[in-house]
């Protein structure tokens, strides 16, 4: 498979995953083509022996994600805005009811994460443990949790 | 909600790049063609092998016998000294690996100038009764040709035996008596020395001439006890000169003829442990040394880094886990 046939088919996948992780379609654009710049200057790296190419994106992409919020931090600090709620006023998913959506809102960006790889992109508890560096174990205790979460605000919200 | 219908819910929403994106992508995908994944880098895999083969060689070139020094000194040195004591007929014979039995080549002795003359002879003989048999016939020649034994050394051990004789033969049949004792065995060595004794006995003839011319004149004087003293020192000197004149006279009369007669020496024992593999066993064995020296500074060193890079994955760790933990 050469680069530009997994950047096509995988396209979605990274996109969708970036969109959930960072609650901004229009931060989640901007990553998605960052991911498959850097994806393009590592693509020698990749061994399919050791994952799928989607699983190898979306570390890639979490990489970024990573270093995005780790930017945004420092600015926020300089600039000490403390709460960057603006960028949540549009929609980042249509399909989801308000109260889907308030409830997603309240999760934390680790949260978000993990039920955008667990439930929105349906890998496996091995697969999304491998992207986040963390056991599977953790992994579902994290994916519950947040389901959990999710659960209560919707209980909350009827 | 069931978690189930919210996982219904999720799974529902499908979110799909925009055309900028999807646009943007292509562009990158198609700005540089990228090369095919390779599993095993081959800079990676020299770092493996280039040390190694290197460590290898090195240690082939320095454990090959060829580079003992020592070592090939002590292989060399038996030839060394044969071929030192050996002469040009011989040599000839030690470079074929078989000595063969050359006429000795001792020049005459003049015989109108006083010479001091000695000869030495090396010879092989195959066993300690070749020895003997050979001591004895050295004996015969000597008494033969007018001469006789100043002395006798004669040993035997095992399967070696040595004998060293000194002969003192009338200088006119030395050249015979070299010529037959070199055929009482294999020559391994050969050297004569020859002292021309003339040029001094011809000094001592001119000084006894001035001493003499001096008592004539001493004697022509009037008769007194410093003159008689004088005369007797004189006549002491000269009397003292011609006695040594005559014993150098005698003494050159009689050639000096070393004979050395021995056995080959006893085969070196065999080296162990020096076949075609010995540099690989030389080249493990350092290679197991430098291992243990490895593991007993390299584990430490590896535990540390090890719990280093623990460490450093457990605060990186956790500095993502406070970076994700807000909403």
């Amino acid at each position: 498979m050469t680069f530009a046939q997994a950047a096509e088919r995988h396209l979605d996948d990274v996109y969708g995953y970036l969109a959930w992780f960072t609650s901004d379609r229009a931060v989640a654009e901007d990553l998605t083509g960052e991911t498959f710049e850097r994806a393009l200057r590592l693509w020698h790296r990749f061994d399919p022996a050791r994952g799928s190419v989607r699983t190898w994106l979306c570390q890639v992409a979490r990489t970024v994600a990573l270093d995005h919020f780790r930017s945004e931090r420092r600015r926020t600090r300089r600039e000490q805005l403390a709460a960057p709620n603006e960028r949540f006023d549009a929609r980042f998913a249509e399909g989801l009811s308000p109260d889907l959506e308030a409830a997603l809102r309240r999760l934390t960006a680790g949260e978000r994460e993990v039920v955008a790889l667990r439930v929105v992109l349906d890998l496996d508890a091995g697969t999304a443990s491998r992207v986040l560096g963390i056991s599977e174990t953790n992994c579902t205790t994290r994916l519950n949790r947040a389901l959990k979460k999710l659960e209560e605000a919707l209980d909350v919200a009827a | 909600m069931s978690q189930r219908d919210l996982v219904a819910e999720l799974q529902a929403v499908r979110l799909t790049a925009p055309d900028e994106v999807r646009e943007r992508v292509r562009l990158i995908a198609a700005a540089a063609e990228p090369t095919p994944p390779r599993r095993f880098v081959r800079r990676r895999s020299l770092l493996l092998v280039v040390p190694l083969a290197a460590a290898l060689a090195g240690a082939v070139v320095l454990t090959r016998p060829a580079s003992h020094p020592g070592k090939r000194a002590l292989e060399v040195q038996p030839s060394t000294v044969y071929q030192t004591a050996t002469t040009p007929t011989a040599r000839a014979g030690v470079a074929t690996g078989a000595i063969p039995k050359a006429p000795a080549l001792a020049p005459a002795p003049s015989s109108t100038r006083v010479q001091r003359y000695g000869a030495t002879i090396g010879l092989r003989v195959d066993s300690p009764g070749a020895v003997s048999t050979a001591v004895k016939q050295a004996l015969r020649i000597t008494s033969a040709l007018g001469g006789h034994p100043a002395s006798v050394h004669a040993s035997a051990a095992g399967k070696t035996g040595a004998a060293d004789l000194v002969l003192r033969i009338p200088r006119r049949n030395v050249q015979e008596a070299v010529t037959r004792l070199s055929q009482l065995g294999t020559i391994t060595s050969e050297q004569v020395d020859i002292q021309d004794l003339q040029a001094g006995l011809d000094a001592t003839d001119r000084q006894i001439a001035r001493l003499q011319r001096e008592l004539a004149v001493l004697r022509a004087q009037p008769q007194s006890t410093a003159r008689d003293r004088a005369i007797a020192a004189l006549t002491a000197q000269v009397q003292r000169l011609q006695r040594g004149e005559a014993a150098t006279i005698r003494t050159a009369q009689l050639a000096t003829v070393r004979l050395h007669v021995a056995t080959p020496p006893p085969p070196a024992p065999a080296r162990h442990g020096h076949g075609p593999l010995h540099g690989i066993g030389v080249a493990a064995y350092w290679a197991g040394i430098g291992a243990v020296y490895a593991v007993a500074f390299g584990l430490p060193l590896l535990v540390l880094c090890g719990l280093a890079y623990l460490l450093v994955r457990a605060l990186r760790r956790r500095r993502v886990d406070a970076l994700l933990s807000r909403p």
